[in-house]
């Protein structure tokens, strides 16, 4: 079943070019979306039951477990609703005469490819091969980044694969070092597999693993938006179609933070303590929060200001990683989960107020609340949420993160995460309030929601953020307890 | 046989330097094509080492595609799209060229440092062709932000893949061969994408200079 998941995108690519109409386009990115969600949930099940999902064909390279699958679902998920969302939002563009038939059937495409290749990085235990799809990521979303093709959507994609390809090679240096720290230990056909690399982590050569970590860092780091290789983020974020900023944000940062885990897995076992991976993690972590901060406070722009979030939200992530302890590690899994529904019900919902205002600058803004009553609701909510109000989800896995910084006996590090916690909320009130309320000078603009299906998809994940503040149900909390222990590799 | 490779790895480096010290954007392209014919040449001397002791052949496959890939097809395409983007000469680097030059002979020196601090890197293997390989990443990696023109940062790129990969031919005989491959099809889809871009934005922009992409702060 799972290579299915392989299949699916590739199909539905061959289908977009055989037709002919904009309505059977729509059809079949439905389709193949909600196809593989279908498929990848009950994934979630077996690898509860079983541990691991794995097939014997072609060289075994099919890999699940607990941490990929949590990843995966997260993409499908998204993936579904970010499709779901796409249909009147171009629909929408196209009668404001923006897009063609052309232009629509090249969207879904390298949506579908976009889609594949973070499911090929997720599923795969060869770290070459994973590094290959996570290269691969870059290449489909550049022309989804410079969709709209005028200057901005243009130097935000030039500086996104120009930037991310570097890092990525950097990556690709680190993968050398890990494959030649690995020599002598592993047999041929399982070199750079990462099950096996865990195996044998005790007999890495503890230094050249090391030097391979620091590449693997900066390269999955620059993918995963952590400060000081952040720049591209801002940029490719806001000029991105509503859900491609989406993806982007809520999944595709996860799918690089899960090379990091793996690596940081692989070295913390071979050197045999948590330190060193740890203080490197934290420092960019730290960096990135603070960065992330400073930007939110004095930001005009809306899906700017959004796409601060993540940094900062990653960030807390890393630092989660960092730390390397049963409860900071559970916290790290679930804030990638709720980080991601969360972000990406806001990327949707700025999608929303960018088609209605034509705007993204938060000062040109006035009465949302008014103009898009749901999902103009759905983002204050959500805005709360992502700053880290309770009952909503983000706030449970960051206090679980604040505590375990705590037990730990870090007490600077924690005081100055809940400072800056409190900073970023300071800094999202002080932007972002002030547009839900008051009349828009502009007459012209009827109240109303515009995409119907995109506004029942973000009541959905209001809902869904809602209710996991309060309670998780029990097959997520036990996954994220199996991936924590894949983790930490005991 | 190791001896070979040293010099071998020395004159790729040496390209690397040309590269840097070069004024024009067709002379990076000939620059950028050398350098691909020598790693050719000793992906070729190792293929045929691994065929007759091994009996192995994949790495003069490996060897053959980057003769039909770098040698042959994507300096032909950057050419084409620098005829389709052509404008007068104009100076195109940040700083002198002997200014530049000096601080690549620096990032040698730093790397060597760098790589000779790590003990158990060199088990069986030889340091000067990874120290070599390493410094080409890093020129590479300069290269790119000391020039303005799109071409030239993706040159740049090009040259840091071209480090990347006697890195891993040097360090290690080679990746994986599905990794391998993977790289080329990586590495290839990349230029392509770029150099549409470059279309694209000497369409919109008037010109290939990066440093007029500055709309986008804060």
């Amino acid at each position: 079943m799972g290579f299915l998941l392989l299949v699916i995108p590739l199909i539905s690519v061959l289908l977009f070019f055989l037709v002919k109409k904009r309505l059977f386009l729509h059809v079949i990115s439905l389709t193949a979306s909600g196809l593989m969600m279908m498929i990848a949930l009950p994934l979630a099940g077996d690898v509860i039951a079983k541990g691991t999902v794995e097939y014997a064909h072609y060289g075994g390279f099919f890999y699940l477990d607990s941490l990929s699958i949590i990843v995966l679902d997260i993409v499908l998920l998204i993936g579904f609703f970010a499709a779901i969302y796409s249909v009147q939002y171009l629909e929408v563009d196209v009668r404001r005469g923006k897009l063609d038939f052309g232009k629509v059937r090249l969207y879904y495409i390298l949506m579908q490819l976009f889609l594949f290749t973070m499911i090929l990085a997720l599923t795969v235990k060869n770290m070459g091969i994973m590094w290959i799809a996570i290269e691969a990521t870059t290449l489909a979303s550049v022309f989804l980044v410079g969709f709209h093709n005028d200057r901005y959507a243009l130097e935000a994609a030039w500086k996104y694969v120009i930037i991310c390809s570097v890092g990525i090679a950097v990556a690709m240096l680190g993968i050398i070092f890990l494959h030649l720290s690995s020599i002598g230990v592993l047999e041929s056909r399982e070199l750079l597999q990462w099950t096996a690399l865990m195996e044998n982590a005790g007999r890495l050569n503890d230094s050249t693993a090391r030097l391979a970590f620091i590449f693997i860092l900066v390269g999955f780091g620059t993918k995963a938006g952590l400060a000081p290789m952040h720049t591209w983020l801002p940029d490719a974020h806001s000029q991105a179609p509503a859900p491609i900023s989406a993806l982007l944000s809520g999944v595709l940062l996860n799918s690089a933070m899960y090379g990091i885990i793996r690596m940081a897995a692989v070295v913390n076992k071979s050197l045999g303590s948590s330190i060193y991976t740890g203080r490197l993690l934290m420092a960019m972590g730290m960096l990135s929060i603070v960065i992330a901060a400073v930007f939110i406070l004095t930001q005009k722009d809306y899906k700017r200001l959004l796409a601060y979030s993540s940094i900062e939200h990653m960030g807390i992530i890393a630092v989660a990683i960092g730390f390397f302890t049963p409860l900071s590690l559970f916290g790290g899994l679930l804030h990638m989960i709720n980080h991601s529904l969360t972000k990406s019900m806001l990327f949707l919902c700025s999608g929303s107020l960018l088609q209605k205002f034509e705007t993204k600058q938060i000062p040109r803004i006035k009465g949302v609340l008014k103009m898009l009553p749901f999902s103009g609701t759905a983002f204050l909510f959500g805005l709360f949420a992502i700053a880290g109000m309770p009952p909503f989800s983000v706030f449970a896995s960051e206090l679980g993160i604040l505590m375990s910084v705590f037990n730990e006996g870090s007490y600077i590090i924690g005081a100055v995460l809940a400072i800056l916690f409190v900073i970023v909320f300071a800094g999202i009130a002080t932007a972002m309030f002030r547009i839900f309320y008051g009349s828009n000078e502009n007459k012209d603009l009827e109240p109303g929601e515009e995409n119907i299906p995109g506004t029942l998809i973000i009541m959905t994940l209001l809902v869904i953020i809602g209710i996991t503040g309060l309670w998780m149900p029990d097959p997520i909390i036990e996954l994220i307890h199996q991936a924590q222990s894949i983790i930490s590799g005991v | 046989m190791s001896g070979l490779f040293d010099t071998l790895s020395v004159i790729i480096l040496l390209t690397s330097f040309v590269l840097v010290a070069n004024k024009r954007i067709k002379s990076y392209i000939k620059t950028f094509r050398i350098q691909s014919a020598f790693i050719a040449l000793a992906a070729g001397i190792m293929g045929i080492q691994s065929i007759t002791s091994e009996g192995r052949i994949d790495v003069l496959v490996v060897c053959f595609v980057i003769v039909v890939l770098k040698v042959i097809y994507i300096p032909k395409l950057l050419n084409r799209t620098y005829s389709g983007v052509e404008y007068k000469v104009e100076k195109d680097f940040i700083l002198n060229i002997p200014i530049l030059v000096l601080i690549c002979c620096g990032l040698v020196v730093f790397t060597h440092f760098c790589i000779a601090s790590i003990d158990g890197i060199s088990q069986g293997y030889n340091d000067l062709q990874i120290i070599n390989s390493v410094s080409v990443v890093m020129i590479g990696l300069f290269f790119m932000i000391s020039r303005k023109k799109a071409i030239g940062q993706i040159i740049g790129f090009l040259v840091l893949e071209n480090g990347i990969f006697i890195t891993a031919m040097f360090a290690t005989d080679g990746m994986p061969f599905i990794v391998d491959m993977g790289i080329f099809i990586d590495m290839l889809t990349a230029v392509m994408i770029m150099g549409i871009m470059v279309y694209q934005i000497s369409d919109k922009f008037d010109t290939i200079n990066i440093d007029k992409l500055n709309k986008l702060k804060g």
